[in-house]
């Protein structure tokens, strides 16, 4: 993962678009045995994708938490954890999030708004950096505890906003209080997306300088290749993972904090809707590169942002993007199994005895 | 209230007979996650074979009216899963664990994509054993009423224990899940093995599932489910790889999952949510307990890439 | 049924192998090598390392097939496609690496290979078999132990047994007494003789330690790149034939002449440290020693004594339990400052996994002691990778890498080239103490001439350098003062000038207190 080389990314595109199309072609033939014409459902997926604007618009903003969430998965990984916890950092950040904005009511808007993204970036950077050290100091597998993480960081949420924050005012949904309406996070200019998509791609770009730049992210790769190799290198390896963790946990956390000031005003289930899981995809789908995962979330994000017009169109579940997202994740694994193997991505020149 | 002339004994007596209704689940997975683990595989995505168990097997007692067939139909729909998994783990350099996440994610979409119809209509539940006809108090009755599969899960749990230590086929899957060296020196088809025990696991997990759907809560929704499969897996690592210890870490796994309803039948019904998280916090209360930095994990196939 | 007391009755095999040529690719592994083995000899297979002493066995055991060549087993030819066929034909191997179970115990390991296992076991019945088995054996092991519990030596004679039960009349040993003590290995040759003898087996003992062929052989052969460079009866042969047999008619430098034994300021102070091992074992235990500027320590031992565990904890791959580390006179906690400060270099067995990235190229596996110092590192935070390149094709240079570019993946490299990449990169700079491992494990003669000579350049210096090896000739030749390890302990102490190798030997078998 560490080579730098032009072949290594061409070699990793034309394996990611074979494993695009191969998942369409399964896609297909499970529409089909559904009794519907796959082409129009590829017609009705481009169509609530990127045909129009306004299905560009919905593309970037399910895209913006992706980025965000992918991160949380790729830059551990870079380290050698196998992190999947963005689901349950997105909610601490956002529960977060509110718990502060309550306080901020009258707050300059940039202080207001910086201080709830910093809030919900530290509580999702803590979150998921307490995995890391029960891994570091403990031995716990850290997938594992991440996924329970998850559940624990849903229930306490749904704790808190049928209790303690609950804003009884609201009778159809159960939520929790929100924030003030003035401290609300508005669109960019030019198209209808949330500032967060902004904030999603410059913190891409800032962890794939540093990851790629800098000393801190040679060593990280060093830690990730072979622990062994780390330790005799003398790195601080339990410091270096726990701010590998803190970093991928605070990005999730931010995801969940725009959520709550750019999207929904407050913590519900709403925040609860799997942007954690398909952002592990997308990490995986950018092999854990943070400048690959904005192109992949933006894919990522046209199939969320279809599902809804499926489900009018065809009368699909909305369980449908779930099943494409799973197929497409099973055939990016299997897809790895080519990597190495095609021979024009392989100079002859490295063969050696 | 009816558990009020009982008081704090009938949250005890709900906590137990809790421990029997919900434990089954738990139970089939892990047995099922040990197979593959000891085979060397790691399977993740047991939680998505377990919804996609509960999901078949809903839909075919809805639809057949037969209760047992769905049982069938949910260990059949497992195993199937569990096969792409295994298939995909056969490939050069491919993570179990990821693929098991993909599954996960997959299986849970399809149970919810294939279940939308089922939702609605309700399917005929598999009937109880009554064990509690001697006592007088219905709470007990209700508690000792037994579902059949909970008492196959059990039997299974022994002859597993047995199997494992007394069978061609145990001593392979232990061979393979142990070393994959030896195994290769023995003329074990190592992939083969793998697949097997993967299957077999995930065809357990799948009944698993149909027992959520067809007894305890006895319904289909998409909340139904809510990482006992999971949870599952990480009480195998508790139960260090050995079936019988999986049914007594089953049975508390159990009990902590029916605290938060025990306690509301008494009327607490503040903080249920909290409740409701006790087996999480448990399960990584346990997790925290029986890992440790210094060595490896105590009965840990040598294979299983969890355990490093 | 495979029981022992046919075992007298059904004779070995006469096995014949015939122009037995195989290629990898471009590659001639063996080239039309021809061997014969009589009932009940004890033969040998001699050769240095890729000799094709390996290739041949595993020609006959039917893990590979010759791509030209016949075998013959009692002069008719036999086609042998799997371990399964060998063992049906009464061939049985014992591997060099254990190829036991570790979780299960004696009994479940011995029947584990049989072809024929039922699906339900009944113990009852197989443990009267197990034990009249047993009885009839040379040597006995307990068939409750659990293998994780049992020494070397256990595994070693227990690997010998499976194959004596599951009806091998034919044994192959791979290099068996490589993690034995000699005494262990003496007595396990020894009644792999007698059993020879006795006509009820015969044995292939594969191996490159002259003084075993000697002792306990009756006809040798040679191997040497590929081909047969001589056959025999031992007892026609001189060790001067044989060496002149392995090595054909190079000649190697011999180490550097070294200045006289230093015996400078003390670097690395040890005092009674204890390691725990994977299991929480106790595997090094109130070691203490001292290391000099100037000298080689060489620290000799039995594989498994906790030598592994003793360098990972000087590596900074391990914690110690108890005891203390002093570089210079000050505690040592193996931060990368320290490691600096110090001038601390290693090259570890299997530098592969234990000092390499594999992914990493040669250029950035050479980086990982100094990317975050210029001219590597810019600023203290950005790296410089054209800087990184071109000291990387310097090093390469100087130290003779064979590779593609240092833009090839470190794992491209062949072992030697691997050695000399982590060498390259340690003492690149003045180092002030090296710890090295078995450095030659796995290497042609060539490249183990030149790693020693860079090791006694280095003490030259006035490097102090710790060598932890299982070869104890690499030991005698190397080191100023000799220590020997067994069961986590420092046991025996010698100048090298008072060495004696039976007094070593005998201290390499001792048991810890």
């Amino acid at each position: 993962m560490t080579g730098t080389g032009f072949m290594n990314t061409m070699e990793a595109v034309a394996i990611n678009a074979a494993a695009f199309v191969i998942t369409m072609v399964l896609f297909g033939l499970y529409v089909t045995w559904l009794g519907h014409n796959p082409l129009d459902v590829y017609y009705v997926l481009w169509l609530g994708s990127f045909a129009r604007q306004i299905s560009i618009e919905s593309t970037l903003t399910n895209a913006a938490p992706l980025m965000l969430t992918a991160l949380c998965t790729a830059i551990p990984a870079r380290a050698g954890l196998l992190v999947i916890g963005g689901e349950g950092a997105l909610v601490v950040g956002g529960v977060a999030t509110v718990l502060v904005g309550v306080l901020l009511s009258g707050a300059p808007f940039l202080v207001g708004v910086t201080l709830m993204s910093l809030a919900g970036a530290i509580a999702g950077g803590l979150w998921i950096a307490f995995a890391g050290a029960l891994r570091q100091y403990r031995g716990v597998n850290e997938t594992i505890s991440t996924l329970l993480l998850n559940y624990i960081a849903i229930a306490v949420m749904y704790h808190l906003i049928t209790g303690p924050i609950r804003d009884w005012e609201r009778v159809l949904k159960t939520s929790s209080w929100s924030i003030p309406e003035e401290l609300r996070v508005g669109a960019l200019p030019l198209v209808d997306v949330h500032w967060g998509l902004a904030v999603g791609i410059v913190t891409c770009l800032i962890l794939y300088v540093v990851m790629r730049k800098t000393t801190f992210g040679f060593g990280v790769d060093v830690l990730g290749g072979n622990q062994r190799a780390a330790q005799m290198a003398g790195l601080p390896i339990n410091k270096m993972v726990l701010i590998c963790c803190f970093m991928g946990g605070a990005a999730a956390g931010l995801a969940g904090a725009f959520e709550v000031t750019a999207v929904h005003g407050f913590a519900s289930e709403s925040l609860v809707v799997g942007f954690g899981y398909a952002g592990i995809l997308v990490a995986f789908l950018s092999r854990q590169n943070p400048a690959a995962i904005i192109l992949m979330a933006i894919i990522l994000g046209g199939v969320a942002a279809s599902g809804g017009l499926l489900q009018r169109r065809f009368d699909l579940p909305d369980a449908t993007t779930q099943v494409l997202q799973g197929l497409l994740f099973m055939v990016v694994l299997a897809s790895n199994a080519a990597y190495g193997r095609l021979n024009i991505f392989q100079p002859a020149a490295w063969r050696t005895a | 209230m009816e558990g009020g002339d009982l008081g704090w004994w009938g949250v005890v007596i709900a906590v137990i007979g809790g421990a029997i209704r919900v434990s089954t689940p738990y139970l089939f997975v892990s047995l099922g996650e040990t197979l593959t683990e000891k085979s060397g595989r790691v399977n993740l995505g047991l939680e998505g074979v377990l919804v996609m168990g509960a999901m078949s097997g809903y839909g075919t007692a809805v639809i057949t009216g037969e209760p047992w067939l769905g049982v069938l139909v949910a260990g059949c729909a497992g195993a199937f899963l569990s096969l792409i998994h295994a298939l995909i783990c056969t490939l050069p350099r491919v993570n179990d664990i990821a693929v098991g996440i993909a599954l996960f994610i997959f299986g849970t979409g399809l149970a919810f994509f294939l279940g939308k119809p089922f939702i609605n209509p309700s399917a005929p539940r598999l009937p109880d054993l009554d064990l509690g006809w001697w006592s007088a108090s219905p709470q007990v009755q209700s508690a000792l009423q037994i579902n059949l599969l909970f008492l196959i899960g059990f039997t299974l749990a022994l002859f597993l224990a047995w199997a494992l230590k007394n069978t061609r086929w145990g001593l392979v899957l232990r061979t393979v899940g142990d070393s994959e060296e030896a195994a290769g020196a023995l003329g074990y088809n190592i992939a083969v093995v793998r697949i097997l025990g993967t299957v077999a696991g995930g065809f357990l997990a799948g009944v698993g599932g149909s027992y959520l759907s067809l007894y305890f809560p006895g319904t289909w929704n998409e909340g139904l489910s809510s990482g006992q499969g999971l949870m599952a897996v990480a009480l195998v690592i508790f139960a260090r790889w050995d079936p019988v210890r999986c049914f007594y870490a089953s049975l508390v796994f159990g009990g902590a999952t029916a605290l938060g309803p025990a306690l509301q039948s008494v009327g607490i019904t503040a903080n249920y949510y909290l409740y409701g998280a006790a087996p999480y916090f448990l399960t990584l209360a346990l997790l925290i307990y029986s890992s440790s930095p210094r060595k490896a994990l105590e009965g840990a196939p040598g294979e299983v890439s969890i355990s490093r | 049924m495979n029981m022992m007391s046919e075992l007298g009755m059904i004779a070995p095999p006469r096995v014949t192998m015939t122009g037995v040529t195989k290629r990898f690719g471009a590659l001639t592994a063996l080239d039309a090598v021809s061997i014969d083995i009589a009932p009940g000899s004890f033969h040998a297979l001699l050769g240095e390392n890729g000799a094709g002493k390996s290739t041949l066995v595993k020609c006959l055991m039917g893990t590979y097939r010759a791509d030209e060549g016949q075998v013959l087993l009692d002069g008719r030819e036999t086609q042998i496609n799997s371990t399964r066929d060998a063992q049906k034909a009464g061939l049985g191997m014992v591997y060099q690496h254990f190829t036991l179970v570790p979780s299960m115990s004696v009994a479940e390991n011995l029947i584990l290979g049989e072809a024929d296992l039922p699906a339900v076991i009944d113990w009852r019945a197989r443990r009267k078999l197990l034990r009249a088995f047993m009885a009839d054996m040379p040597f006995q092991l307990d068939l409750d132990r659990a293998i994780s519990n049992l020494s070397a030596g256990e595994k070693q004679k227990l690997e010998i047994l499976k194959q004596l039960y599951l009806g091998s009349r034919f044994l192959v040993l791979d290099e068996p007494t490589s993690v034995l003590t000699p005494d262990e290995a003496d007595q396990i040759l020894g009644l792999m003789r007698d059993l020879a003898q006795a006509g009820r087996i015969s044995v292939i003992l594969i191996s490159h330690k002259l003084r075993e062929v000697e002792s306990y052989a009756d006809e040798v052969t040679v191997l040497r790149q590929g081909r047969v460079s001589g056959q025999g009866r031992v007892a026609d042969l001189t060790r001067s034939d044989m060496v002149q047999m392995m090595v054909g008619e190079d000649t190697f430098a011999k180490s550097e002449a070294r200045s006289t034994s230093g015996s400078g300021s003390t670097h690395l102070t040890v005092r009674g440290l204890c390691v725990d091992d994977d299991k929480g074992v106790a595997a090094v235990r109130d070691l203490s020693l001292e290391l000099r500027s100037g000298e080689i320590v060489g620290i000799a031992g039995v594989s498994g004594n906790g030598q592994t565990e003793f360098v990972e904890t000087l590596a900074g791959q391990r914690n110690e339990t108890a005891g203390e580390i002093i570089v210079d006179g000050v505690p040592y906690s193996k931060t990368r400052k320290e490691i600096r400060a110090a001038r601390i270099k290693l090259l570890p067995e299997a530098p592969l996994d234990n000092a390499c990235v594999r992914g990493m190229s040669v250029a950035q596996n050479l980086a990982l002691r100094d990317f975050d110092q210029p001219p590597v590192a810019k600023g203290g935070v950005w790296l410089d990778k054209a800087a990184m390149r071109a000291r990387a094709v310097d090093l390469i240079t100087r130290f003779r890498v064979k590779t593609q570019g240092p833009d090839a993946p470190i794992e491209t490299l062949s072992g030697g080239n691997v050695q000399r990449t982590v060498l390259a990169r340690e003492l690149s700079d003045k180092s002030n103490i090296l710890i090295v491992q078995n450095p030659c494990f796995g290497l042609d003669l060539k490249a183990v001439a030149e790693i020693r000579r860079r090791i006694v350049d280095a003490r030259n210096d006035g490097t102090a350098v710790l060598l932890i090896s299982e070869d104890l000739d690499e030991i005698l030749e190397l080191s100023d003062r000799i220590l020997v390890m067994s069961e986590g302990q420092i046991v025996f102490e010698t100048p090298r000038e008072d060495a004696d190798l039976q007094e070593i030997g005998r201290h390499m078998a001792q048991h810890g207190d």
